[in-house]
Parts: structure tokens; sequence; C-alpha cells
């Protein structure tokens, strides 16, 4: 394999797409509408089915690695090939759902995206689609459709239309924003030592023991009080706050400094997280919930809401506070049209590395000069570059609401930077479109 | 096969050229780059991982066993500074991979701006362009677009039975856009000169690719002398507010263009002041210089390259010539 013979004895094992791709093939007939040309699956196949219903990734994270060793690789085989009947039923769904869709003239929403993991459910539960049913394809799209999300903020706004409701989470409300306070041992700053820990976790490590090293420092930067007493310094004015390093409007994570006690609903009209009411954030819940089996109770729900909103950070959890502290160190070295940033943390760097790269995409394209706009009109969208950390942050908040929420942990250190990372992709994706439809504009226009 | 880490990313092949001569791919963990016209066989294109853990069609173009040798050198040689050579790896022809999250792969927003372009194409008779727009429209519907032009082009397909009379996209009736020797007043300018664009300088879309297509003239208007600039446009995009800046010496003029390509630029001096129409006459303008867009290298022999690959691709369409291409080619004099 390699004039390296270390390389060589590490090149055992199969890229995880290549065992993915030789099932589907052992699947046979059946499946083309789940399939490409060349008979693999689709990726969507892949993201929407295959990973989360078949291989079950939550559970079996085995299955999730880029590279698996042989006897995980036949272990997946067999579970792809072993759920050929219910996939091609998904395929003969989808075929349902979608003639249903071109009835109803539906031109909204990725067909695959929205109906892939439902065809998959039916095909489990009621196994292959019966002839002329348009009964189950039509009340599926509707469910799709017309949206569960609207269904649920509707209870939520009935629910907060209630004078006594909203009176009782506001004084639920002020119990717990006074109950949050930095400890009165903290320091008035952040000790250097919670920042070498912090230099180790966004640091690299080579090896397994380095690794196992990382983790525990993780372990320990999530048990130290630092960055719920950072979260709670954010709250007070004056000198007394003066003690945290960022400033939270800079940052994008508030429209004020300090931060104010939020509202039950209502006030200041900023979607800047740490500014957002309880219903706002319910409500942001309740929009994700759409691929969640169950809709959490609204009463409960809000009565948790509150005391998130009282926490350090708006996050209840102290891996999801200790997370947005890392998140932001990151952040404020990111700068995609800048090539001089220097950077205290490895992963900032490598991050930093792919948004250059990605910028280069964007000027080899022809849709920005060398480092600035290509035309007057992206001069906005390339000033928002500059300030990479408000939308990085911004969705970092809300990903990690949302975990907040479901009680997803951020405590594998491993977990914790490709959530870093993937939110630098997708805020990068969300730019580089702007930057393209400023061009595009005047097509339509 | 040799990786080199180049600005802090892994990175196989030889260094392409710069833009305008490289041709980019970003799809899922990596971007693609080659030199447009690199000959045919030993054509490589460089390969950057942006996330080598997302590369996940690696195995097509390397093979299984190379796949997994590429991961674990790029996974255990983070800190090696000058590269990694992996003897025997195969490479094979790249097919363009995608999963999500990349700005090539996203369907929906590549299709969105061509709605009402397709609606133009389906005046023609040709079969394959109608098949190209149908294909275009079945897809607009299972992603799920809605912008401008898609439901007018829904509708169209849905009743193509009445026999739609639109206005046909295709540039049959070309003329070329001649300069006129004269300025608009059919007074003679003061002093006259012709200048290029720079393609990475400006947006796709806009102007005719030719050399030598920017003219300018020294003109007065009042007592004052202005700089008209008229660049030569193609669309399908307007040329409206790109900048574009005229210096001779002391002398210089900036603004922007319209829609058609031309702009008129007060001349000032360095202190600002307006330049009069007796200095105009005593100026000597043969330095003059005139950028449109942005300021960038570039040279003409560039240029010329591209524009000699795309010409090649026309003499001869291949199985991966674009129905662009072929229509081109097919329409050539």
């Amino acid at each position: 394999m390699s004039a390296d013979s270390e390389l060589a004895v590490v090149a055992v094992g199969h890229p995880r797409r290549s065992v993915i791709e030789a099932a589907w093939r052992a699947i046979g007939p059946g499946v083309e509408v789940l399939s490409s040309d060349d008979g693999g699956p689709l990726s969507r196949t892949v993201k929407r089915i295959i990973d989360p219903l078949v291989l079950r990734l939550r559970s079996n994270p085995q299955y999730s690695y880029p590279v698996v060793a042989p006897e995980t690789a036949a272990a997946m085989h067999d579970l792809i090939v072993g759920s050929g009947p219910e996939l091609r039923f998904a395929a003969a769904w989808f075929e349902t759902l979608k003639l249903e869709r071109r009835r109803q003239r539906i031109r909204t929403g990725n067909a695959q995206e929205l109906y892939f993991p439902v065809c998959f459910e039916l095909a489990v539960t009621k196994g292959a689609p019966a002839p002329q049913d348009t009964e189950t394809a039509a009340a599926v799209l509707g469910d799709i459709h017309q949206g569960r999300d609207r269904t649920a903020i509707e209870v939520l706004l009935q629910y907060v239309d209630s004078p006594d409701i909203v009176a009782k989470l506001e004084d639920q409300l002020d119990r717990s924003w006074r109950d949050v306070r930095a400890s009165e041992t903290a320091p008035a700053t952040v000790p250097a030592s919670f920042l070498a820990e912090l230099a180790t976790v966004l640091g690299p490590a080579h090896g397994h023991r380095a690794a196992a090293a990382r983790q525990r420092v993780w372990s320990a930067v999530i048990a130290d009080a630092t960055p719920y007493n950072l979260g709670a310094l954010a709250r007070l004015e004056g000198t007394e706050g003066a003690g945290l390093p960022w400033s939270i409007v800079d940052l994008g994570l508030s429209s004020v400094e300090p931060q104010r006690q939020p509202k039950v609903s209502g006030g200041p009209d900023s979607d800047r997280p740490l500014d957002r009411s309880v219903v706002d954030r319910v409500r942001a819940t309740l929009r994700r919930a759409l691929d969640r089996d169950a809709l959490p109770d609204i009463p409960l729900l809000c009565e948790e809401e509150v005391d998130r909103a009282c926490a350090p950070w708006g996050l209840l959890s102290e891996d999801k506070q200790a997370t947005l502290v890392a998140g932001i160190e990151v952040a404020v070295e990111l700068a995609p049209l800048d090539r001089s940033v220097s950077h205290r943390y490895a992963l900032a760097a490598q991050i930093q590395a792919r948004l250059r790269k990605e910028a280069y995409v964007l000027h080899a394209r022809r849709y920005l000069a060398e480092g600035g706009p290509i035309h007057p009109r992206q001069r906005q969208v390339v000033d928002d570059l500059a300030a990479y950390a408000q939308p990085y942050l911004s969705r970092l908040w809300a990903r990690l609401h949302g975990r907040d929420v479901w009680q997803d942990p951020c405590e594998d250190v491993d977990e914790m930077r490709s959530l870093l990372e993937g939110v630098a992709r997708s805020v990068s994706l969300d730019h580089r479109q702007r930057i393209k439809s400023m061009l595009e504009l005047q097509v339509a226009g | 096969m040799k990786l080199v880490a180049d600005s802090g990313l892994w990175t196989t092949g030889p260094i392409t050229a710069e833009t305008p001569l490289a041709a980019v791919l970003e799809v899922s963990g990596a971007v693609l780059s080659w030199t447009i016209d690199d000959p045919p066989g030993d054509a490589h294109a460089q390969i950057s991982f942006t996330d080598s853990s997302r590369a996940d069609w690696l195995w097509r173009v390397l093979g299984e066993s190379g796949h997994v040798a590429l991961a674990s050198a790029m996974d255990r040689a983070a800190d090696q500074p000058h590269g990694i050579e992996l003897a025997g790896v195969l490479t094979a022809g790249a097919e363009g991979f995608f999963a999500d999250d990349t700005l090539d792969s996203d369907v929906a927003e590549l299709l969105a701006p061509h709605g009402t372009a397709l609606i133009t194409h389906l005046a023609g008779d040709d079969p394959r362009i109608l098949d190209l727009v149908r294909a275009g429209a079945g897809l607009a519907e299972e992603v799920g677009i809605e912008d401008v032009g898609w439901p007018e082009l829904f509708a169209a397909l849905d009743d193509s039975s009445t026999g739609l009379v639109m206005p046909s996209g295709r540039r049959d009736d070309y003329a070329l856009a001649a300069g006129t020797d004269r300025s608009p007043r059919g007074v003679a300018p003061i002093a006259r000169g012709v200048a290029s664009i720079n393609w990475s300088a400006v947006p796709p879309g806009i102007f005719d690719a030719g050399e030598n297509t920017v003219d300018w003239s020294v003109e007065t208007a009042g007592a004052a002398a202005v700089a008209v600039v008229r660049a030569a446009v193609i669309g399908p995009n307007p040329a409206t507010g790109v900048e574009v800046r005229l210096r001779s010496g002391a002398v210089s003029g900036a603004g922007a263009l319209g829609a058609d390509g031309r702009a008129t630029l007060p001349l000032v001096d360095t202190q600002g002041r307006p330049m009069t129409e007796s200095a105009a006459w005593d100026q000597d303008w043969q330095a003059t210089s005139v950028v449109v867009g942005a300021e960038v290298p570039e040279t003409p022999e560039t240029r010329e390259r591209v524009r000699r690959w795309a010409q090649a691709r026309l003499d001869r369409p291949t199985d991966d010539s674009f129905l662009a291409e072929v229509l081109a080619s097919e329409s050539a004099y």
C-alpha cells in the first residue's frame, strides 16, 4: 500500500460510505427512487434514512466513524441488507407521496428531505402502500405541510394568553433571576488555569493518550464554576461586571450591557439570544420539535424555560455553558477575509483555514474580488463577515439551546469540537449564499 | 501522491494556476481545483481537505485502501510540517461527489435564480433545450423552489398545449457592439483610447469577454473636462454600480457604470479641483489607465489562454460538453 510501513499497518478497515454503498447495491431492485444514477444510495437517503433509522447512529456511534473496522463494516452491511424489505416499501411510499404532492401541486419544501423519514416509518408500520390508498398519502402530506409545529405554537399562544399564567411565570422569573449570582469566592476575572484548560481542549491531541487527557480536561472544564460565574458576571453593572473578558454586545449575544432580565413575552425587538423572551424561546423549541416524536407538555416547557432564561448564558446545564464559553474563545479568532489573524487555539486556526479556503472558492468563481467585494452592493455582507463572531455565536447558542432542552449532552470533547466546527460550516454557507445572491439580485430585478 | 500542508489544510497534487485559469469545485469536506487548460489525460485535480472526515467520497477516487491510508495519514500527521508521501495510491477519474452543506451542492440555491431565463427558452423548438427546461422544472418541483419566474414556468409547462408565444432569449440576432468614432454630440474628443476588463475584477455575466472592449474619451462638459467610459456589455446582468476609475498622471476620475456599461467621470487634479477644458487640451493623455471593477493583477495572456481553451471546446464538442457549448458550436460562423 505504502512505502511507509507505518502507514501500511494502519490502512485496515473500510471507508464508511463504501460499506453503505456495497450493502445498498446488495439490496437489489426496488429502491431506485432512493438511489442515484449509478445505483448507490442518494446522499439524502443516507442522511435521512440509513444513518438515523437503519444504522441508528445515536445509539450506535461505532457506525459513524469515517473509517470502520472490518467487523463493524460486516455488522453495518447486515443491518442494511436486513432492512431491504422496509427500504423497498419506503421507496414505494416515496413514489406514492410524490404522486400526491404533484396532484396537490405542492411545491414547498424539499420532497426528499421532508418525506424520506416518514416513508421509512410508514414502511415499518404499514408495509407496502395499498394500491389506490391516496387517503394515507394525503393525510401524511397534510401533517407535514400544514405543520404540527403550528398547532403546538397555537397551544402555546393560548396558554400564555391567560393573565394568571403570565403573572405566575413572571413571579417565577423574578425569583430565578435573583437566584443566579457568581459565587462569593469567584475571582473577578478568568483564572489563568481555566484558560490553560481551554487551550488543551481546543488544542491538538495526537494518539490515544493525548485524546484521553483532552477528554479529562474537558470534563474538568465542565465541572469548573468559571463558565457559570462568567455568565453571572455578564449581568452585573459597572466595575462588578468588568471582569468579563468580552463584551456581550460585541459578541452579538445581547443588545445591551449588562444583560437585562428577560421578559415572559414581548420585550425588546431583538433577535439577540440573551434578549429573547420566554415565549420566543419556547416557540423556537416547538419549531425544532418537528423531528421529535413527542411534543412536550406546554406548561412544563414554559416553567422550565423560565429557569433556563435566567440561568447563566440562558442555558441550564454546565456542559452547554462551558461549550458556549469555548465557542466564544474560538469565535473571536475567526475572520474569513482576513489573512493576518493569529490564533491561540489550534481548533480556531483549523476552522479559519477552512473559512479562508471557502472564501477562495468565491474568489475563483468571481463572487468576490481578492479580499473584498466585487460589486459595491456586496459591501454590507462583506462587512458582516468581518464581525463573524456574531452570527457564529447566535447559531451556536441556538444549537446549545436545543440540546439543553432535549438534554443532549456535550460532555464528549470530540462531539463538542465537531459542534463548534459544524456551526462555522453552516454560518459560512449562509454568508456565501448571501454574497452570491447580492450578485444574482440583478438578474431577477 | 504527496500530501502537503498548505495554509493549515492538507492538500494533494500540483498547485493550480491563479484565477481565472483555475476551476474550483466545492465538494463535501474538500475543494477540488485544477487548471482549466491542462492537457487532457494528465489533468490532476488538486484536493484541499477542509474536513477530511466529511470527504466520504474519497474511496471513489483513490480506491478503498487509498482512502483508508490517506484518512489515517491525515489523522496522525497533523504535526508533520513538510508533508506525507503516499506511494501506490491510485488515482482514477474523479466524479463530482456531493453530500450536503457545500456551496456547489445546494441544488435549490443554484437553480432558483434561473426560472425566468428558462421560460424564455420554452419558445424555441429545439427538443434538447425543451428537455433541459423540463428537467430543471421537475427538479425544482421536487426540491421546492418558488422564486421569481418558477410558478410561471410550472404553469407554462402544465399548459404547454396553448402554444405559448414568448420572447426568445437566444441571441440569433446578435449585432456586434461596435464603438462609435464620435462622441454622442458629434464633437471630436480631446483624447481617446481603449482599455481591457480584468475578468477577476468584475462579477460574471455582464461584460463582453474580448480585449480592448472599454472605450474612453475625454470631452468637455461646460467649462470642465469629463471622461466618458463605455464598456461593452453582453449580459444577462446589467453593469449597474460596477466601479470605474481613470488615471492619467496627476488627473483622475472615478464613478460607477450605468446598466449599459457607460459612465461619465468628472476629472479632478490631486487637490480635487475640477479640470478645465484648456488644461485638458494641454494634458498628455498617453499614459492613461482605465480600471473597471476591483484592482487586481491579471494579464492579457491569461485571458487569451482561457479564450483559446473555450474555443477549443467549441471546436471539438465531446461527451462532457454542456448543451450551451454544443449550441454555440452549431451556430458558430
